[in-house]
């Protein structure tokens, strides 16, 4: 189960990030708190390639996934700023996007043969239902005139 | 006129939202096969490649100025918008070695999207920020969540 460890502490520092993104946007614009993020990125992998010395001779279907990646999430956080930026209110379209885990699911099971157990099933579906229930802020009081 | 008619059809907000559904659903399962032969690290440098057209496309679009920006503050949004990469880019180690470990994609994704949970905490910690009850059903369920997924 070594596997859930690391899953946990993605999910801890990720959400760190949920406070941090909001810190830096409250102050610059979401185009601009996006660039740092990116020039952040670089920082830190040119960390790792002077700490971890890299290894090439890799499969051109792992690279090529890997690379895809960068593409796939970078794509999609400037996907998700558009659609907010779109009218789309920010309960409603960070709950949809929550949703993206059971793509994930639906492709690994279909393309990728994995399988689940009962009751993984039934967490992946508590955990999706979860994080869009915790996406949606409490709506504030109505001030009557 | 494109506005208009995309209002008819599909609102352009949801469009864009379900881009995102596609794009970062089809980032778990990438990241699951770039995982069976690389290692968390390498994993990382390569999605930096990934990303490095859309740093210099963004890079383009904040050199043409941004309006209605405003300067001040700009340092510290600046700091918090770095660290916020190098975190994420942490996350993302640690969400490569879920994988490296053995972890499912089908399973490693859904535990690691509760991430919300973790900002709804920091921010009724930190930001003094109200939480809504179905917020706090919402974390309770990530619990079991992450129990039956480990089960």
């Amino acid at each position: 189960m070594a596997w859930l460890g690391f899953a946990i502490l993605a999910l801890v520092l990720w959400g760190i990030t949920g406070v941090t993104q909001k810190l830096s946007t409250n102050r610059i614009s979401s185009l601009r708190s996006f660039l740092w993020f990116c020039l952040a990125m670089v920082a830190l992998s040119a960390i790792v390639l002077v700490v971890t010395p890299p290894h090439w001779g890799m499969a051109t279907k792992v690279v090529v996934c890997s690379v895809a990646g960068g593409i796939l999430n970078g794509l999609g956080a400037w996907a998700s700023f558009r659609a907010l930026e779109s009218g789309g209110k920010a309960s409603i379209v960070i709950s949809l996007i929550s949703l993206f885990p059971l793509l994930t699911v639906v492709l690994a099971v279909a393309l990728l043969h994995e399988r689940l157990t009962g009751m993984q099933m039934a967490g992946a579906v508590v955990a999706i239902a979860a994080a869009i229930m915790l996406s949606l802020e409490p709506t504030p009081p109505k001030l009557d005139a | 006129m494109g506005e208009a008619s995309t209002s008819r059809r599909l609102p352009l907000w949801l469009g864009w939202s379900l881009v995102t559904i596609l794009l970062w659903g089809t980032w778990g399962l990438v990241s699951k096969i770039a995982s069976d032969g690389v290692d968390a690290y390498m994993n990382q440098l390569l999605f930096t490649v990934g990303i490095a057209p859309l740093l210099i496309f963004v890079s383009w679009k904040v050199s043409k100025g941004i309006p209605g920006e405003n300067r001040k503050g700009r340092g510290r949004g600046v700091f918090w918008a770095f660290l916020t990469g190098i975190l994420g880019g942490l996350g993302n180690m640690a969400y490569f070695q879920a994988m490296v470990k053995g972890g499912k994609a089908s399973v490693v994704t859904p535990v690691t999207a509760l991430f919300p949970m973790v900002t709804v905490l920091l921010a009724l910690l930190f930001l003094k920020e109200r939480l809504g009850r179905v917020q706090w059903i919402g974390l309770g369920l990530a619990f079991v969540a992450i129990y039956l997924l480990n089960a």
